[in-house]
Protein backbone atom coordinates (compact mmCIF):
# COMPACT_ATOMS: atom_id res chain seq x y z
CA UNK A 1 0.00 0.00 0.00
CA UNK A 2 3.21 2.45 0.77
CA UNK A 3 4.47 2.06 -2.52
CA UNK A 4 1.09 4.17 -4.45
CA UNK A 5 -0.25 5.89 -1.48
CA UNK A 6 1.83 8.17 1.06
CA UNK A 7 -1.58 9.47 3.30
CA UNK A 8 -4.42 7.97 3.70
CA UNK A 9 -7.36 8.95 6.28
CA UNK A 10 -9.96 6.78 7.73
CA UNK A 11 -13.06 7.87 8.67
CA UNK A 12 -11.50 11.32 9.76
CA UNK A 13 -13.66 13.56 12.21
CA UNK A 14 -12.76 16.86 13.23
CA UNK A 15 -14.52 19.37 15.50
CA UNK A 16 -13.75 23.38 16.16
CA UNK A 17 -15.28 23.42 19.44
CA UNK A 18 -18.97 22.44 18.53
CA UNK A 19 -18.51 23.14 14.26
CA UNK A 20 -18.16 19.58 12.53
CA UNK A 21 -15.78 20.82 10.25
CA UNK A 22 -14.80 17.45 8.50
CA UNK A 23 -17.18 14.55 8.63
CA UNK A 24 -15.77 10.74 8.16
CA UNK A 25 -13.34 11.43 5.67
CA UNK A 26 -11.69 8.89 4.15
CA UNK A 27 -9.13 9.42 1.28
CA UNK A 28 -5.91 8.13 -0.22
CA UNK A 29 -3.17 10.45 -1.32
CA UNK A 30 -0.83 8.81 -4.48
CA UNK A 31 2.28 9.44 -3.70
CA UNK A 32 4.67 11.42 -6.33
CA UNK A 33 1.46 12.65 -8.21
CA UNK A 34 -0.06 15.88 -7.55
CA UNK A 35 -3.95 15.98 -5.67
CA UNK A 36 -5.81 18.85 -5.89
CA UNK A 37 -8.83 19.71 -2.96
CA UNK A 38 -11.55 21.50 -4.46
CA UNK A 39 -14.85 22.85 -2.93
CA UNK A 40 -16.86 26.01 -1.87
CA UNK A 41 -15.68 27.83 0.93
CA UNK A 42 -15.70 26.54 4.55
CA UNK A 43 -16.12 23.23 3.17
CA UNK A 44 -13.24 21.72 5.36
CA UNK A 45 -10.29 21.29 2.13
CA UNK A 46 -8.16 24.01 4.15
CA UNK A 47 -8.32 22.24 7.13
CA UNK A 48 -8.17 18.71 5.47
CA UNK A 49 -4.69 19.78 4.59
CA UNK A 50 -3.77 21.09 7.67
CA UNK A 51 -4.15 17.79 9.28
CA UNK A 52 -1.42 15.99 7.31
CA UNK A 53 1.08 17.82 8.86
CA UNK A 54 -0.80 18.45 12.44
CA UNK A 55 -1.05 22.28 12.40
CA UNK A 56 -4.40 21.98 13.52
CA UNK A 57 -3.00 21.19 17.01
CA UNK A 58 -1.96 25.04 17.07
CA UNK A 59 -5.67 25.49 17.56
CA UNK A 60 -7.85 25.34 21.05
CA UNK A 61 -10.94 23.30 21.05
CA UNK A 62 -10.17 21.35 18.71
CA UNK A 63 -10.78 17.38 18.79
CA UNK A 64 -9.87 14.34 16.15
CA UNK A 65 -11.07 11.26 15.72
CA UNK A 66 -9.92 8.82 13.09
CA UNK A 67 -6.49 7.95 11.36
CA UNK A 68 -4.21 9.60 9.64
CA UNK A 69 -1.73 7.14 8.18
CA UNK A 70 1.38 8.54 6.67
CA UNK A 71 3.84 5.85 5.25
CA UNK A 72 1.40 3.69 6.93
CA UNK A 73 2.30 5.23 10.61
CA UNK A 74 -0.26 7.01 12.08
CA UNK A 75 0.30 10.58 12.97
CA UNK A 76 -1.11 11.47 16.04
CA UNK A 77 0.55 8.43 17.46
CA UNK A 78 1.95 8.70 20.97
CA UNK A 79 5.70 9.57 20.82
CA UNK A 80 5.22 10.89 16.99
CA UNK A 81 7.88 14.03 16.91
CA UNK A 82 5.87 16.65 15.48
CA UNK A 83 8.98 18.55 14.43
CA UNK A 84 9.94 15.42 11.76
CA UNK A 85 6.29 15.25 11.14
CA UNK A 86 6.52 18.94 9.50
CA UNK A 87 9.87 18.23 8.42
CA UNK A 88 8.39 15.50 6.09
CA UNK A 89 5.16 17.13 5.06
CA UNK A 90 6.08 20.58 4.04
CA UNK A 91 3.81 23.44 3.53
CA UNK A 92 3.24 26.81 1.55
CA UNK A 93 0.84 29.20 2.25
CA UNK A 94 -1.76 31.40 0.69
CA UNK A 95 -0.24 34.22 1.03
CA UNK A 96 3.92 34.48 0.81
CA UNK A 97 5.25 34.57 4.22
CA UNK A 98 9.31 34.55 3.80
CA UNK A 99 11.17 35.43 6.99
CA UNK A 100 12.37 39.11 7.36
CA UNK A 101 15.88 37.68 6.39
CA UNK A 102 17.79 37.29 3.61
CA UNK A 103 17.08 35.16 0.56
CA UNK A 104 20.20 32.76 1.59
CA UNK A 105 18.87 32.82 5.44
CA UNK A 106 15.26 32.06 4.64
CA UNK A 107 16.54 28.96 2.92
CA UNK A 108 19.22 27.76 5.10
CA UNK A 109 16.68 28.09 8.07
CA UNK A 110 15.09 24.96 7.97
CA UNK A 111 18.96 23.02 7.58
CA UNK A 112 19.97 24.64 10.39
CA UNK A 113 17.33 23.97 12.71
CA UNK A 114 17.95 20.47 12.03
CA UNK A 115 21.38 20.48 12.84
CA UNK A 116 22.73 21.29 9.61
CA UNK A 117 25.91 23.44 10.43
CA UNK A 118 28.52 23.20 7.51
CA UNK A 119 28.88 25.98 5.39
CA UNK A 120 29.47 24.23 2.10
CA UNK A 121 26.60 21.73 3.07
CA UNK A 122 24.29 24.61 3.34
CA UNK A 123 25.60 26.29 0.45
CA UNK A 124 24.87 23.35 -1.26
CA UNK A 125 21.38 22.63 0.24
CA UNK A 126 20.58 26.64 -0.91
CA UNK A 127 21.13 26.06 -4.64
CA UNK A 128 19.80 23.17 -4.94
CA UNK A 129 16.47 24.37 -3.37
CA UNK A 130 16.76 27.44 -5.02
CA UNK A 131 16.77 25.56 -8.45
CA UNK A 132 14.49 23.21 -7.49
CA UNK A 133 11.88 26.24 -6.96
CA UNK A 134 12.74 27.50 -10.27
CA UNK A 135 14.32 30.57 -8.20
CA UNK A 136 17.95 29.98 -8.49
CA UNK A 137 18.93 32.36 -12.03
CA UNK A 138 16.72 34.86 -10.48
CA UNK A 139 18.83 35.56 -7.33
CA UNK A 140 21.90 33.93 -7.45
CA UNK A 141 23.35 37.11 -7.71
CA UNK A 142 21.55 38.53 -4.78
CA UNK A 143 21.21 35.88 -2.21
CA UNK A 144 22.54 38.21 0.40
CA UNK A 145 19.66 40.68 -0.22
CA UNK A 146 16.54 40.81 1.92
CA UNK A 147 14.06 38.32 0.79
CA UNK A 148 11.37 41.00 1.06
CA UNK A 149 12.99 42.83 -1.85
CA UNK A 150 11.62 39.84 -4.13
CA UNK A 151 8.54 40.35 -6.22
CA UNK A 152 5.17 38.26 -4.86
CA UNK A 153 6.04 35.17 -7.15
CA UNK A 154 9.61 35.07 -6.09
CA UNK A 155 8.54 35.03 -2.50
CA UNK A 156 6.01 32.13 -3.16
CA UNK A 157 8.86 30.52 -4.71
CA UNK A 158 11.63 31.29 -2.10
CA UNK A 159 8.91 29.52 0.21
CA UNK A 160 8.75 26.27 -2.53
CA UNK A 161 12.65 26.63 -2.23
CA UNK A 162 12.97 27.24 1.56
CA UNK A 163 9.99 23.91 1.83
CA UNK A 164 12.08 21.89 -0.33
CA UNK A 165 15.15 22.49 1.64
CA UNK A 166 14.74 20.41 4.79
CA UNK A 167 13.70 17.40 1.83
CA UNK A 168 10.31 16.90 2.33
CA UNK A 169 8.32 13.92 0.79
CA UNK A 170 4.97 15.56 0.92
CA UNK A 171 4.34 19.29 0.12
CA UNK A 172 0.98 20.84 1.10
CA UNK A 173 -0.13 24.16 -1.02
CA UNK A 174 -2.70 26.11 0.37
CA UNK A 175 -4.10 28.55 -1.93
CA UNK A 176 -0.43 29.21 -3.38
CA UNK A 177 -1.56 31.41 -6.42
CA UNK A 178 -4.48 33.15 -5.06
CA UNK A 179 -2.11 36.28 -4.09
CA UNK A 180 -0.50 35.87 -7.58
CA UNK A 181 -1.12 37.77 -11.05
CA UNK A 182 -1.26 35.40 -13.62
CA UNK A 183 2.38 35.60 -15.03
CA UNK A 184 3.89 34.26 -11.59
CA UNK A 185 0.65 31.79 -10.86
CA UNK A 186 1.89 30.34 -14.64
CA UNK A 187 5.82 29.92 -12.85
CA UNK A 188 4.30 27.95 -9.66
CA UNK A 189 1.65 25.90 -11.98
CA UNK A 190 5.19 24.64 -13.98
CA UNK A 191 7.24 24.45 -10.53
CA UNK A 192 4.24 22.04 -9.20
CA UNK A 193 4.42 19.87 -12.52
CA UNK A 194 8.58 19.61 -11.86
CA UNK A 195 7.56 18.80 -7.97
CA UNK A 196 5.45 15.62 -8.81
CA UNK A 197 8.69 14.10 -9.82
CA UNK A 198 10.05 13.73 -6.29
CA UNK A 199 7.50 15.16 -4.46
CA UNK A 200 3.96 14.18 -3.17
CA UNK A 201 1.83 17.63 -3.68
CA UNK A 202 -1.48 18.28 -2.54
CA UNK A 203 -2.99 21.62 -3.40
CA UNK A 204 -5.79 23.76 -2.06
CA UNK A 205 -7.58 25.76 -4.69
CA UNK A 206 -10.66 27.33 -5.52
CA UNK A 207 -9.47 28.21 -9.09
CA UNK A 208 -11.06 24.95 -10.43
CA UNK A 209 -9.00 25.59 -13.75
CA UNK A 210 -5.89 25.34 -11.79
CA UNK A 211 -7.24 22.40 -10.44
CA UNK A 212 -7.73 20.47 -13.38
CA UNK A 213 -4.38 21.99 -15.00
CA UNK A 214 -1.91 20.75 -11.80
CA UNK A 215 -3.43 17.54 -10.56
CA UNK A 216 -3.41 13.85 -11.39
CA UNK A 217 -6.31 13.66 -9.27
CA UNK A 218 -9.06 15.70 -7.40
CA UNK A 219 -10.99 15.37 -4.51
CA UNK A 220 -14.46 17.55 -4.17
CA UNK A 221 -15.35 18.37 -0.46
CA UNK A 222 -18.57 20.15 0.53
CA UNK A 223 -20.17 20.82 3.76
CA UNK A 224 -17.18 19.12 5.95
CA UNK A 225 -17.41 16.00 3.69
CA UNK A 226 -15.39 13.86 0.99
CA UNK A 227 -17.93 13.61 -2.00
CA UNK A 228 -15.56 12.26 -4.41
CA UNK A 229 -12.53 11.60 -5.06
CA UNK A 230 -10.62 10.57 -8.53
CA UNK A 231 -8.57 11.12 -11.02
CA UNK A 232 -8.88 14.42 -12.41
CA UNK A 233 -9.94 13.86 -15.80
CA UNK A 234 -13.18 12.05 -14.91
CA UNK A 235 -13.97 14.21 -12.19
CA UNK A 236 -13.97 17.56 -14.60
CA UNK A 237 -15.28 15.86 -18.02
CA UNK A 238 -17.53 13.56 -15.94
CA UNK A 239 -18.19 13.75 -12.33
CA UNK A 240 -20.06 10.20 -10.46
CA UNK A 241 -21.74 12.53 -8.05
CA UNK A 242 -24.35 14.95 -9.23
CA UNK A 243 -23.06 17.47 -6.28
CA UNK A 244 -19.81 17.98 -7.87
CA UNK A 245 -21.54 18.27 -11.45
CA UNK A 246 -23.23 21.19 -10.24
CA UNK A 247 -20.41 22.97 -8.28
CA UNK A 248 -17.84 22.89 -11.11
CA UNK A 249 -20.49 23.57 -13.44
CA UNK A 250 -20.81 27.11 -11.24
CA UNK A 251 -24.55 25.91 -10.31
CA UNK A 252 -23.73 26.58 -6.68
CA UNK A 253 -20.71 27.46 -4.14
CA UNK B 1 -21.77 34.62 -14.30
CA UNK B 2 -22.73 30.99 -14.05
CA UNK B 3 -26.34 31.93 -14.93
CA UNK B 4 -25.13 34.48 -17.82
CA UNK B 5 -22.97 31.47 -19.26
CA UNK B 6 -25.91 28.93 -19.13
CA UNK B 7 -28.18 31.41 -20.72
CA UNK B 8 -25.95 31.56 -23.58
CA UNK B 9 -25.67 28.20 -23.66
CA UNK B 10 -29.13 27.04 -24.05
CA UNK B 11 -29.20 29.75 -26.97
CA UNK B 12 -26.39 28.59 -28.68
CA UNK B 13 -28.30 25.00 -28.35
CA UNK B 14 -31.30 26.36 -29.82
CA UNK B 15 -29.15 28.11 -32.58
CA UNK B 16 -27.26 24.82 -33.15
CA UNK B 17 -30.64 23.15 -33.98
CA UNK B 18 -32.00 25.72 -36.26
CA UNK B 19 -28.72 25.73 -38.07
CA UNK B 20 -28.97 21.48 -38.50
CA UNK B 21 -32.77 21.79 -39.44
CA UNK B 22 -30.97 24.54 -42.00
CA UNK B 23 -28.80 22.31 -43.62
CA UNK B 24 -31.12 19.41 -43.16
CA UNK B 25 -33.78 21.50 -45.58
CA UNK B 26 -30.72 22.06 -47.85
CA UNK B 27 -31.16 18.20 -48.07
CA UNK B 28 -34.27 17.46 -48.28
CA UNK B 29 -35.22 20.02 -51.01
CA UNK B 30 -32.12 18.92 -53.33
CA UNK B 31 -33.49 15.02 -52.67
CA UNK B 32 -37.04 16.66 -54.06
CA UNK B 33 -35.21 19.05 -56.67
CA UNK B 34 -33.50 15.66 -58.00
CA UNK B 35 -37.36 13.68 -58.02
CA UNK B 36 -39.07 16.32 -59.23
CA UNK B 37 -35.94 17.78 -61.74
CA UNK B 38 -37.12 21.32 -60.13
CA UNK B 39 -34.25 23.10 -61.12
CA UNK B 40 -35.57 26.36 -59.62
CA UNK B 41 -35.60 24.74 -56.16
CA UNK B 42 -32.35 23.20 -56.53
CA UNK B 43 -30.89 26.91 -57.53
CA UNK B 44 -32.59 28.04 -54.55
CA UNK B 45 -30.69 25.32 -52.93
CA UNK B 46 -27.12 26.39 -54.78
CA UNK B 47 -28.35 29.98 -53.28
CA UNK B 48 -28.37 28.66 -49.08
CA UNK B 49 -24.68 27.84 -49.23
CA UNK B 50 -23.84 31.70 -47.93
CA UNK B 51 -26.41 31.37 -45.12
CA UNK B 52 -25.30 28.46 -44.04
CA UNK B 53 -21.71 29.24 -43.77
CA UNK B 54 -22.58 32.14 -42.27
CA UNK B 55 -24.59 30.26 -39.26
CA UNK B 56 -21.59 28.07 -39.41
CA UNK B 57 -18.59 30.95 -38.72
CA UNK B 58 -21.50 32.34 -35.83
CA UNK B 59 -21.98 29.35 -34.05
CA UNK B 60 -18.40 27.94 -33.89
CA UNK B 61 -17.22 31.74 -32.89
CA UNK B 62 -19.66 31.60 -30.17
CA UNK B 63 -18.54 27.83 -28.70
CA UNK B 64 -14.78 29.43 -29.08
CA UNK B 65 -15.74 32.28 -26.97
CA UNK B 66 -17.97 30.29 -23.75
CA UNK B 67 -15.05 28.19 -23.98
CA UNK B 68 -12.46 30.93 -23.09
CA UNK B 69 -14.67 33.28 -21.06
CA UNK B 70 -16.00 30.39 -18.97
CA UNK B 71 -13.94 27.30 -18.96
CA UNK B 72 -16.60 25.28 -18.81
CA UNK B 73 -16.70 21.88 -17.37
CA UNK B 74 -18.45 18.60 -17.05
CA UNK B 75 -21.62 18.26 -18.74
CA UNK B 76 -21.61 21.89 -19.92
CA UNK B 77 -18.04 21.21 -21.58
CA UNK B 78 -19.86 17.99 -23.30
CA UNK B 79 -22.52 20.03 -24.75
CA UNK B 80 -20.06 22.51 -26.12
CA UNK B 81 -17.80 19.65 -27.51
CA UNK B 82 -21.26 18.13 -28.79
CA UNK B 83 -22.53 21.47 -30.50
CA UNK B 84 -18.98 21.68 -32.25
CA UNK B 85 -19.51 18.35 -33.94
CA UNK B 86 -23.22 19.12 -35.00
CA UNK B 87 -22.41 22.60 -36.29
CA UNK B 88 -19.52 20.62 -38.68
CA UNK B 89 -21.88 17.35 -39.44
CA UNK B 90 -24.98 20.00 -40.38
CA UNK B 91 -22.87 22.19 -42.69
CA UNK B 92 -21.31 19.19 -44.47
CA UNK B 93 -24.97 17.72 -44.67
CA UNK B 94 -26.49 21.37 -45.95
CA UNK B 95 -22.90 21.50 -48.63
CA UNK B 96 -24.11 17.87 -50.17
CA UNK B 97 -27.33 19.22 -50.60
CA UNK B 98 -25.74 21.76 -52.63
CA UNK B 99 -23.38 19.24 -54.38
CA UNK B 100 -26.84 17.09 -55.36
CA UNK B 101 -28.44 20.64 -56.18
CA UNK B 102 -25.67 21.24 -58.88
CA UNK B 103 -26.28 17.65 -59.91
CA UNK B 104 -30.08 18.85 -61.10
CA UNK B 105 -28.66 21.69 -62.60
CA UNK B 106 -26.44 20.06 -64.93
CA UNK B 107 -29.16 16.71 -65.41
CA UNK B 108 -31.62 19.48 -66.85
CA UNK B 109 -29.57 21.45 -68.84
CA UNK B 110 -28.81 18.19 -70.69
CA UNK B 111 -31.03 17.45 -73.60
CA UNK B 112 -33.53 14.78 -73.52
CA UNK B 113 -31.53 11.55 -75.67
CA UNK B 114 -35.20 9.91 -76.70
CA UNK B 115 -38.68 10.46 -75.63
CA UNK B 116 -38.50 7.45 -73.09
CA UNK B 117 -35.70 9.29 -71.75
CA UNK B 118 -38.43 10.94 -69.18
CA UNK B 119 -39.55 7.45 -68.48
CA UNK B 120 -35.89 6.44 -68.00
CA UNK B 121 -34.83 9.02 -65.53
CA UNK B 122 -37.13 7.70 -63.14
CA UNK B 123 -36.39 4.42 -63.54
CA UNK B 124 -33.10 5.18 -63.14
CA UNK B 125 -33.44 7.07 -59.94
CA UNK B 126 -33.14 3.36 -58.54
CA UNK B 127 -33.97 3.68 -54.86
CA UNK B 128 -32.20 7.29 -53.99
CA UNK B 129 -35.95 8.47 -53.05
CA UNK B 130 -36.48 5.90 -50.72
CA UNK B 131 -32.53 6.08 -49.29
CA UNK B 132 -33.22 10.00 -49.26
CA UNK B 133 -36.41 9.85 -46.94
CA UNK B 134 -34.37 6.77 -44.61
CA UNK B 135 -31.23 9.39 -44.67
CA UNK B 136 -33.73 12.32 -43.82
CA UNK B 137 -34.92 10.10 -41.08
CA UNK B 138 -31.58 9.47 -39.44
CA UNK B 139 -30.80 13.34 -39.74
CA UNK B 140 -33.81 14.50 -38.11
CA UNK B 141 -33.65 11.64 -35.07
CA UNK B 142 -29.68 12.95 -34.61
CA UNK B 143 -31.07 16.37 -34.23
CA UNK B 144 -33.70 15.68 -32.22
CA UNK B 145 -31.77 14.19 -29.98
CA UNK B 146 -29.35 16.93 -29.53
CA UNK B 147 -32.32 18.79 -29.01
CA UNK B 148 -34.08 17.20 -26.16
CA UNK B 149 -30.76 15.24 -24.59
CA UNK B 150 -32.57 11.71 -25.56
CA UNK B 151 -31.47 8.54 -26.83
CA UNK B 152 -33.88 7.08 -27.67
CA UNK B 153 -34.21 7.34 -31.28
CA UNK B 154 -31.06 7.16 -32.09
CA UNK B 155 -30.54 3.83 -30.46
CA UNK B 156 -30.67 1.60 -33.61
CA UNK B 157 -28.50 3.70 -35.87
CA UNK B 158 -25.92 1.02 -36.05
CA UNK B 159 -28.99 -1.45 -37.79
CA UNK B 160 -30.01 2.40 -39.88
CA UNK B 161 -26.92 2.75 -41.30
CA UNK B 162 -26.09 -0.90 -41.96
CA UNK B 163 -29.35 -0.06 -44.42
CA UNK B 164 -27.66 2.93 -45.82
CA UNK B 165 -24.37 1.13 -46.77
CA UNK B 166 -26.54 -1.90 -48.34
CA UNK B 167 -28.73 0.50 -50.50
CA UNK B 168 -25.73 2.40 -51.63
CA UNK B 169 -24.21 -0.70 -52.75
CA UNK B 170 -27.10 -1.79 -54.83
CA UNK B 171 -27.98 1.32 -56.48
CA UNK B 172 -24.18 1.43 -56.83
CA UNK B 173 -24.59 -2.01 -58.81
CA UNK B 174 -28.05 -1.43 -61.08
CA UNK B 175 -26.11 1.64 -61.69
CA UNK B 176 -23.64 0.05 -63.49
CA UNK B 177 -26.17 -2.84 -64.89
CA UNK B 178 -27.96 0.19 -66.33
CA UNK B 179 -24.54 1.91 -68.18
CA UNK B 180 -24.12 -1.52 -69.92
CA UNK B 181 -27.35 -1.72 -71.20
CA UNK B 182 -27.54 1.98 -72.27
CA UNK B 183 -24.57 3.88 -72.88
CA UNK B 184 -26.36 6.78 -73.35
CA UNK B 185 -27.30 6.67 -69.55
CA UNK B 186 -24.02 6.65 -68.51
CA UNK B 187 -23.66 10.40 -67.02
CA UNK B 188 -27.14 9.96 -65.80
CA UNK B 189 -26.49 7.12 -63.24
CA UNK B 190 -23.08 8.20 -62.55
CA UNK B 191 -24.53 11.05 -61.31
CA UNK B 192 -26.77 9.22 -59.44
CA UNK B 193 -23.96 6.97 -58.23
CA UNK B 194 -22.65 10.25 -56.61
CA UNK B 195 -26.07 11.30 -54.84
CA UNK B 196 -25.99 7.64 -53.49
CA UNK B 197 -22.45 8.09 -51.89
CA UNK B 198 -23.56 11.63 -50.71
CA UNK B 199 -26.18 10.30 -49.07
CA UNK B 200 -24.95 7.72 -47.61
CA UNK B 201 -22.11 10.55 -45.96
CA UNK B 202 -24.80 12.04 -44.94
CA UNK B 203 -25.97 9.50 -42.58
CA UNK B 204 -22.49 9.16 -41.41
CA UNK B 205 -22.87 12.72 -40.42
CA UNK B 206 -25.94 11.89 -38.31
CA UNK B 207 -24.32 8.91 -36.84
CA UNK B 208 -21.37 11.38 -36.08
CA UNK B 209 -24.10 13.20 -34.45
CA UNK B 210 -25.17 10.27 -32.37
CA UNK B 211 -22.32 9.40 -30.78
CA UNK B 212 -21.73 12.91 -29.67
CA UNK B 213 -25.01 13.17 -27.86
CA UNK B 214 -23.95 9.94 -26.28
CA UNK B 215 -20.77 11.34 -25.25
CA UNK B 216 -22.51 14.56 -24.20
CA UNK B 217 -25.27 12.41 -22.23
CA UNK B 218 -22.68 10.15 -20.66
CA UNK B 219 -19.34 11.02 -21.21
CA UNK B 220 -18.41 7.72 -22.87
CA UNK B 221 -17.01 7.32 -26.26
CA UNK B 222 -19.16 5.24 -29.27
CA UNK B 223 -18.52 4.40 -32.27
CA UNK B 224 -21.47 3.77 -34.78
CA UNK B 225 -20.18 2.45 -38.15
Amino acid sequence: MSGTCIISTIDLNLWYHRKHALQSVSMRIPRNKVTALIGPSGCGKSTLLRCFNRLNDLIDDVKITGTILLDDQEIHAPGTDVVTLRKKVGMVFQKPNPFPKSIRENVAYGPKVHGVADRSELDRIVEESLRHAALWDEVKDRLDDSALGLSGGQQQRLCIARTLAVEPEVILMDEPCSALDPIATAKIENLIDELRKEYTVIIVTHNMQQAARVSDYTGFMYLGRLIECGKTKQIFEHPAEELTENYITGRFG
Amino acid sequence: MAEKFHTELKKLRKDTVAMAQFGRSMLRDATDALVRQDRDLAESVVARKGEIHTREVDLEERCYQLIALYQPMAKDMRVIACTLKVITASMRIGRYGKVIANIVKEIAERPQISPTMSLAHNSHMMSIPHMAELVIDMIDDAIAAYDIESETNIADFNARDDTIDALRHSIFREGITHMMEDPRSITRCTHYIMVARYLERCADHACKIAENVHYMETGERIEIH
